[in-house]
């Protein structure tokens, strides 16, 4: 009797080894807005099996995690990736303030491919370094620069009609069809970035290629070999083009042919830090920086908006309407739809976070996803809407912004390391989509192409990264 | 953790609350000359680092960690966000290194902080378990042997090796009658839930508080009367912060753990049984026995790999290991490296190059290398070596294994796998003891 009961433990042992119940787990596809059931406590507690965070599902599906997330375990212990997992406003909000208590050291995640970097510095070097940068990026200097953008996104409109019968440009009775990301979002970033830094134009190709392999590589993926070369040569670009400009330098034009003042590199050439003026190796990775930054968020901001948007004709009409609304309507896709899901930070010090303590040292993932989607916060997260009151849609502050019930959101961060590029991209993204929207007719997305969910009629969520490609049928 | 006096919290809003380690006063950020330094950059295209959660990592480890051993010394898997620490000078740095890196109790992963006290390294406590077990050894493994020795056959993974430890853990806790089974039912969910997995998490945590109410009467019993067990020295001790609870009991269980001395019986057995000429060598004498046991540990040793923590920042390896960083120090891919033991995918039981004594960290007696199966503490940590110490953890395991064994084989004669069977080492899950779990064999009795 006694011993059966030790054999009945150790049969059920050698049981679960033979049916290899440790193996990795996929996990089925839901509808969009549902969790898997990964298992509840003896409270109904719903757990979390951290195994999610790799599967497909999501990536297509992020939201209903996120929630259990905000919901259950606010600080989540992750004890397969040996991390915490912060998910709500006003914690993650806290944490990017306290620049001492939650740093930015490197451990590998991106340094190996964006290099040296701001992103990765802290307290008073941080900001010392990311004003020379940042200057660039906001105000006049940019303001100068919106015909230039303008033009850009012309151009690039322009040269559809040239790309007709390509795979990413069709036209048939009247009605033309375009892959907006590759006709368009991908490239136009790069380009704005190339032109805002004053490199040459013909450099926008390489830079565009440089710019994909880096992305891809981050992280230490298994593209990271190549995002490694590509950080390379764009580093020996740059800097040749940088020793060329301190003997040398240049100057911006407005379309008039009128100087505007020095471009940014030539500016950087002239700057010192502490009475030194910067190396070549500073000046280059930061420059890396602002081009693998440049890209991904306005990207997305642009493919998202426009896909959510047509996705609500009552919104878009809205927008059709009065120009202005472009800023709401970016600023809502950023909190529905944020292309970049968050920032890791490291705690200085032993730190308890509701009643989890963290030991100093620990890899802390600051979820920006979950944030813009706190009910404590947003009324109603999941429903895309510009006009949505809790919504600030003002400047971007590295303060952040709450007052009378609004909120500003979080997809750039808010606190010392609010992205400097925030401005510059909110430009891009508006500017570029009232020059789209003057030049398509009636537009609307082509349900044949676009990736279609689980139940095979309804559209594919956007997840955790922004939409791959927006199909848009337009009227000529 | 420890408690945190009121005045050290930093600052406190939304439920957060900072709080200084004792003792640093630093910007708690890097300078950016340290910073510059730091260009990790490395590429590592020969293994994923999903393979090292894969089903094959979970049968057969070995051929992974030896791309790793090879190629990345200090790899950086950033999937888990953890450092695998694969050669075997690399490893027992690490182990032996505690002014640089800690260990975090087990406790830590079921996020109990102050929960109970470990109360193991107690001399009594000590002295108890080492007579307990001396006592114990044979007895106990004539009569688990004696239930399947008529029998002509049976599975030496379940019915010895599995079932011994944990019976053995109830005589020296002088358990009742009858209580056996819920016990291992309990004490195995409670091990298995320091984990990912967050049912078995759940379960464990379940079971933790279980075997918390299941000890309280136990301990007041004792208390009241005791006697020379385990459990009886526990409750006696006089330590610091008060009398000693049912919470500490089990988080004494709870840190240490019966699988080296499982995990050992059921790989030696699987070794022997699958190498029949190491099987003559082994059973000569009882010196060959306790050499295979020592071979066993090197060659497949039971716990694959132990985690360590990066106290502050620190460069080994030619790397900048981060503050809290942890490392994963693989005992499976060390005891494998060639730079230390010729030929080492194979079972050799009388074994040259390896040291035959006990293992003490970097030191090698007789200038030979340890397979490494005990995390190797710091020199001296277990109370080993004042004459009227208990023997260390170590020696008491290695000698009830090789005195286990022994009565398996005065016992039963002809000793061999059975027809058909194919056995094979795996862990239940990734992570845990790599083992084997089915051990066919016949016999003829003696």
């Amino acid at each position: 009797m006694i011993m059966s009961s030790v054999a009945n433990v150790l049969e059920t042992l050698a049981e679960e080894e033979a049916e290899g119940l440790g193996a990795q787990k996929e996990f089925p596809l839901m509808p969009e807005g549902q969790a898997v059931d990964m298992g509840h406590a003896e409270d109904g507690t719903p757990l979390i099996d951290p195994r999610i965070f790799d599967s497909p599902e999501f990536f297509r599906n992020p939201y209903p995690y996120y929630r259990i997330l905000r919901d259950h375990y606010p600080v989540y212990h992750d004890k397969l990736h040996n991390c915490y997992w912060v998910t709500r406003y006003d914690d993650i909000t806290e944490c990017y303030f306290d620049d001492e208590g939650f740093n930015t050291i490197p451990k590998g995640s991106s340094s190996g491919v964006l290099g040296n970097t701001q992103l990765e510095l802290s307290g008073i070097e941080h900001r010392r370094r990311r004003n020379l940068y940042g200057q660039h990026l906001v105000g006049q200097s940019l303001k100068a620069r919106i015909p230039a953008i303008e033009r850009l996104a012309e151009e690039m409109i322009a040269d559809w009609d040239k790309a007709v019968g390509s795979e990413w440009v069709t036209e048939k009775d009247g009605v033309r069809t375009v892959a907006l990301g590759k006709a368009f979002a991908n490239e136009f970033p790069i380009r704005v970035v190339c032109e805002v830094l004053g490199f040459p134009k013909e450099a926008q190709d390489a830079f565009y290629y440089w710019y994909n392999s880096m992305m891809s590589g981050l992280g230490g993926s298994e593209t990271h070999k190549q995002g490694l070369e590509a950080r390379q040569h764009l580093e020996d670009y740059v800097a040749e083009i940088v020793e060329e400009r301190r003997v040398k330098p240049t100057y911006l034009y407005d379309n008039d042919g009128n100087p505007v003042g020095k471009d940014i590199i030539s500016k950087l050439c002239e700057t010192k830090v502490d009475g030194d003026f910067l190396s070549t190796e500073e000046i280059t990775s930061n420059i890396a920086l602002v081009v693998g930054g440049g890209g991904e968020t306005t990207r997305g901001a642009i493919l998202n908006m426009w896909y959510l948007l047509l996705q609500h004709p009552d919104q878009f009409a809205a927008v059709s309407a009065d120009e202005s609304l472009w800023d709401r309507a970016f600023h809502e896709t950023l909190r529905h739809s944020t292309p970049i899901g968050g920032q890791p930070r490291h705690n200085s010090f032993d730190v308890e976070m509701h009643g989890v303590t963290i030991p100093a040292g620990s890899l802390c993932q600051m979820v920006d996803f979950s944030a813009n989607h706190d009910e404590r916060i947003f009324k109603d997260p999941e429903t895309f809407d510009i006009f949505r009151e809790d919504l600030y849609s003002g400047k971007l502050l590295r303060s952040g912004y709450r007052k009378d019930g609004k909120c500003s959101h979080m997809a750039f961060g808010v606190g010392p390391h609010l992205c400097p590029g925030a401005w510059i991209s909110h430009q891009e993204a508006t500017v570029g989509s009232r020059i789209l929207h003057k030049h398509m007719k009636n537009p609307r997305v082509n349900l044949e192409k676009m990736p279609k969910d689980i139940d095979g009629k309804s559209l594919a969520p956007i997840g955790l990264v922004s939409v791959r490609e927006l199909w848009l049928d337009y009227d000529l | 953790m420890a408690t945190v006096a009121e005045d050290q919290l930093v600052a406190g809003l939304n439920g957060v609350v900072i709080t200084r380690r004792p003792g640093t006063s630093g910007p708690g950020y890097r300078t950016y000359e340290v910073h510059q330094r730091e260009r990790v950059g490395e590429s590592t295209e020969k293994i994923k680092p999903i393979q090292l959660v894969s089903e094959q990592y979970r049968q057969d480890p070995y051929a992974l960690l030896e791309i790793l051993r090879e190629n990345y010394p200090c790899y950086r898997n950033w999937l888990s966000n953890s450092y695998w620490i694969t050669r075997y000078d690399d490893v027992t740095s690490i182990f032996v290194d505690e002014g640089n890196f800690e260990t975090r109790p087990k406790t830590w992963y079921y996020g109990l902080d102050n929960f109970g006290r470990d109360l193991r390294g107690e001399l009594p406590v000590l002295v108890a378990q080492e007579r307990g077990i001396d006592h114990n050894a044979a007895p106990l493994a004539e009569s688990i042997v004696g239930e399947f020795a008529a029998r002509g056959e049976s599975d030496l993974a379940r019915e010895f090796a599995a079932r011994y430890p944990l019976e053995m853990l109830g005589r020296l806790l002088d358990l009742p009658d009858g209580d056996i089974g819920g016990f291992a039912e309990r004490y195995w969910r409670m091990q298995r839930g320091i984990t990912w997995e967050p049912n078995a998490q759940q379960s464990g945590l379940v079971a933790l508080n279980d075997l918390v109410s299941y000890f309280e009467p136990l301990v007041e019993a004792r208390r009241a009367n005791p006697g020379d067990d385990m459990l009886s020295a526990m409750v006696g001790l006089d330590v610091e912060g008060g009398a000693v609870s049912a919470a500490d009991v089990v988080v004494t269980l709870l840190e240490g753990d019966h699988q080296t001395l499982h995990g050992a019986l059921a790989n030696m057995w699987f070794l022997l049984m699958t190498h029949p000429d190491q099987f003559e060598v082994a059973q000569t004498d009882n010196r060959l026995l306790k050499v295979a046991y020592l071979e066993t540990l090197r060659h497949s040793a039971p716990v694959l790999s132990a985690e360590r923590f990066a106290r502050h920042e620190v460069e080994r390896f030619g790397k900048l290991i981060p503050e809290g960083a942890q490392l994963i120090c693989s005992a499976a891919a060390a005891n494998r490296d060639p730079r230390i033991f010729a030929d080492p995918d194979r079972f050799i039981v009388d074994r040259r190059d390896m040291c035959q004594r006990e293992p003490r960290g970097q030191y090698r007696a007789d200038g030979l290398a340890s397979g490494i199966a005990f995390g190797l503490g710091p020199p001296s940590r277990h109370p080993a070596i004042p004459e009227d110490r208990p023997r260390s953890l170590y020696a008491i395991t290695r000698d009830t294994a090789v005195r286990a064994s022994r009565v398996l084989l005065d016992m039963v004669a002809d000793l061999r796998l059975q027809e058909g069977a194919n056995p094979h080492l795996a862990s239940l899950r990734v992570g845990e003891m790599h083992t084997c779990w089915k051990l066919p064999v016949s016999f003829s009795k003696r």
